[in-house]
């Protein structure tokens, strides 16, 4: 089980406008979608102006908000929620895919 | 061209729905060209049933009362495929949900609805939404009049009904023709039943005030028998009382459950005589030219009598065991001699409930080209139904059917679960419904078992919206959200049957997600061992009560 090493660790994230996706703000103030690039607030400081930042590059996404997120070993980050891990990796089961009854 | 039998869109339709269309993708346009700021437009796509979720938006289709036709299905396939991911989710208003559509495409995606004459308008906000009906509607051998005749009255009257665009809060309509109520109406905000009287005569029992969610009722008589052509007059006036005094103060209080519960129905029922009684003999009054005209796009197929005993039905039966289940739990009568009303379930074991992929959509429309006069239902239990299939011709449906893993023979049993779509979608979840459903479904999938364990529903919600009617699940389960810890509530006892519509009561504490599929197993063992002759789960539990329950599911898990 990851710990979190570095205290309160957030990330802003939002959907983007066009398509819904999930997106995450990275250090350049590009909207990504992978959690891996993040910008990551290391306290509360910190995160007040990520989120001011992510606001105010909110034009082509939907109301940013931080996420509580941890850091393991390896400096990989991980939401801290169940609701945002199934936001930044998508669906815990297997989606009917568009073809996967073909038929006679 | 216009479908035979079905209700099609006159030019009035047609053209509110084209100019929706238009208006719609010029408030996308502007919207992502940052003309209208998020706060503007969401209100915007709201009423056009497009909904941001957790991962995407959401577009939510109505299908009015349920019927669609092979065309329009095989359009919901195509739209699936071409502008989401090649899957869509049937849900417990009779609506389609598409997942994964993408903003800039929903204009497109709506134009296409609109060419085989359905849209999603009125599929949120505080309006009145899709009016659902009966999926047996016109052909259930116990039917006494076809409801969706009057829900299309309904519909017309009600879409964009300049004075009920605003109500207190959102407005649900459902209406049966049938004695064994197939529609739930006694938990919808009015519930209207037909029934014949002593003197014969055909009318609606107006039935008021329920409603699941947060704060769940069953609905109370306002009007034992109401003449079927007063039919508007008095729901207009039910809706002014409700728009004169249900609370607009507070979002949890405002539905006209909470109105009927707080004034008492009597004093509910004397409001909207007063007011109908000023205005019953108004326009609104239906004459029997206007009644005949819709019910027409409702004529029944032509269906002949045919042979009831077919030798090679009877052959299938005795060689092939599952087919001989199926025609027990997915095939029910219909009025018409030598046919039968076929339900596709789409709870294959240990699958989503309710979704359907594309190739499955254009599979059903093609069963229903071949054997059903085109025509498909969608029922509030997630399935759809073939509602006019000949006898002799129900071994090659269950084959076509299986093909498309639609026949699995489990309606009306323990895996023929409803689930929302909870935490993997919805914004609002506090817990998973799905992973839960499919798990239970894996670990109950034998047939032969299920049909042993017998009729026993089960209704899973992600929270206390209760869009899974877990409230009237004969076994009903609720995700709570424990410190973020997904938990599940357990209760017992719910039943939308009519004349025995109860809200189910919580067995104890909830449970950890791990451990769902050993408390349900722990209920059916009890169940199985205590059960008296004839008796379904619903019946033991109303007879022993729930201690004997309780005891065995708490330690268990
Ligand atoms: C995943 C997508 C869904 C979203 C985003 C969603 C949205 C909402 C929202 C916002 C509410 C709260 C009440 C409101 O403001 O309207 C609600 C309640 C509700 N929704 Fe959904 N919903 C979803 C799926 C469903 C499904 C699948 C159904 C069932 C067919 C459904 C039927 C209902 C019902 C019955 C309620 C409770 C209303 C009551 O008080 O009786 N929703 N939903
Ligand atoms: S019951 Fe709750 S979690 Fe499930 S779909 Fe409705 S609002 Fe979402």
């Amino acid at each position: 089980m990851a710990k979190n090493l570095s205290g309160d660790l957030q990330v802003a994230s939002a959907n983007r406008l066009a398509d819904g996706m999930v997106v995450f703000l990275d250090a350049a103030g590009q909207w990504t979608e992978r959690l891996d690039r993040a910008d990551i607030a290391r306290n509360k400081q910190v995160a007040d102006i990520l989120l001011e930042r992510a606001r105010a590059e909110s034009f082509t996404v939907v109301d940013p908000f931080l996420v509580a997120v941890i850091e393991d070993e390896e400096g990989r980050i991980e939401p801290l929620s169940l609701r945002e891990k199934i936001r930044a990796s998508g669906l815990t089961f297997a989606a009917i895919a568009a073809e996967a009854v073909r038929y006679a | 061209m216009p479908d035979a039998h079905f209700y099609s869109y006159d030019d009035f339709d047609r053209r509110l729905v084209a100019e929706r269309v238009e208006q719609f993708r010029d408030q996308v346009r502007r919207r992502l060209a940052g003309e209208l700021t998020e706060d503007q437009f969401k209100p915007l796509r709201l009423t056009n049933g497009l909904y941001l979720q957790l991962h995407a938006y959401m577009l939510r289709i109505a299908i009015p009362y349920g019927t669609l036709s092979s065309r329009q299905l095989r359009k919901l396939a195509e739209i699936s495929r071409k502008y989401d991911r090649g899957y869509g989710h049937f849900t417990t208003r009779q609506n389609l949900q598409l997942h994964w559509i993408k903003l800039e495409q929903a204009p497109d995606a709506i134009a296409a609805l609109a060419e085989v004459d359905m849209h999603s308008i009125q599929t949120s906000g505080n309006c009145v939404r899709n009016t659902t009906a009966d999926h047996f509607a016109g052909a259930a051998a116990d039917e006494i009049e076809d409801p969706r005749v009057w829900c299309e009255i309904v519909r017309q009257w009600s879409t964009l009904h300049p004075e009920f665009s605003f109500l207190p809060r959102k407005f649900k309509i459902a209406i049966t023709g049938s004695p064994n109520d197939r529609a739930a109406v006694r938990v919808h905000d009015i519930g209207l039943r037909l029934w014949r009287n002593d003197r014969g005569e055909v009318g609606f029992e107006v039935i008021v005030g329920g409603g699941l969610g947060r704060t769940p009722m069953i609905g109370k008589t306002l009007r034992e028998f109401l003449p079927k052509d007063e039919m508007l007059a008095y729901l207009e006036a039910a809706l002014r009382v409700y728009n004169r005094y249900g609370r607009r103060d507070n979002l949890f209080k405002a539905r006209i459950k909470i109105l009927v519960h707080e004034i008492g129905v009597e004093k509910m029922r004397e409001e909207v005589e007063a007011e109908y009684e000023s205005m019953k003999d108004s326009a609104l009054k239906l004459s029997p030219d206007t009644i005949e005209a819709i019910a027409q796009h409702f004529a029944p197929p032509p269906l002949r009598p045919k042979r009831t005993l077919v030798p090679e039905v009877e052959a299938l039966k005795l060689e092939d065991r599952n087919f001989a289940l199926w025609l027990k739990s997915n095939v029910a009568p219909h009025r018409v001699a030598g046919h039968a009303i076929v339900t596709a379930s789409l709870k294959p074991a240990g699958a989503p409930p309710g979704d359907a992929s594309a190739a499955q959509m254009e599979g059903v429309a093609d069963i229903a080209d071949a054997y059903s006069y085109s025509e498909i239902r969608v029922s509030h239990e997630q399935n759809l139904v073939l509602p006019h299939v000949a006898v002799e011709d129900l071994p090659a449906v269950y084959r076509a059917l299986d093909k498309l893993g639609f026949a699995e023979a489990n309606i009306g049993k323990i895996t023929d679960i409803i689930a929302c779509p909870g935490l993997d979608y919805c914004a609002l979840a506090n817990a998973r419904s799905i992973p839960v459903a499919q798990r239970i479904s894996n670990h109950f999938a034998a047939l032969a078992r299920q049909h042993d364990i017998g009729d026993l529903k089960i209704k899973i919600s992600g929270c206390i919206n209760a869009c899974g009617h877990h409230h009237v699940g004969h076994i009903g389960i609720l995700g709570v959200d424990k410190n973020g810890v997904e938990l599940y509530q357990i209760s017992l006892g719910g039943d939308v049957d009519f004349g025995h519509t109860a809200l189910g009561t919580i067995l104890g504490p909830a449970v950890p997600a791990e451990k769902v599929v050993e408390a349900v197993d722990a209920l059916v063992t009890t169940y199985l061992e205590a059960r008296a002759e004839g008796e379904r789960f619903v019946d033991t539990y109303r007879r022993i009560g729930a201690q004997p329950f309780k005891d065995r599911v708490y330690a268990t898990v």
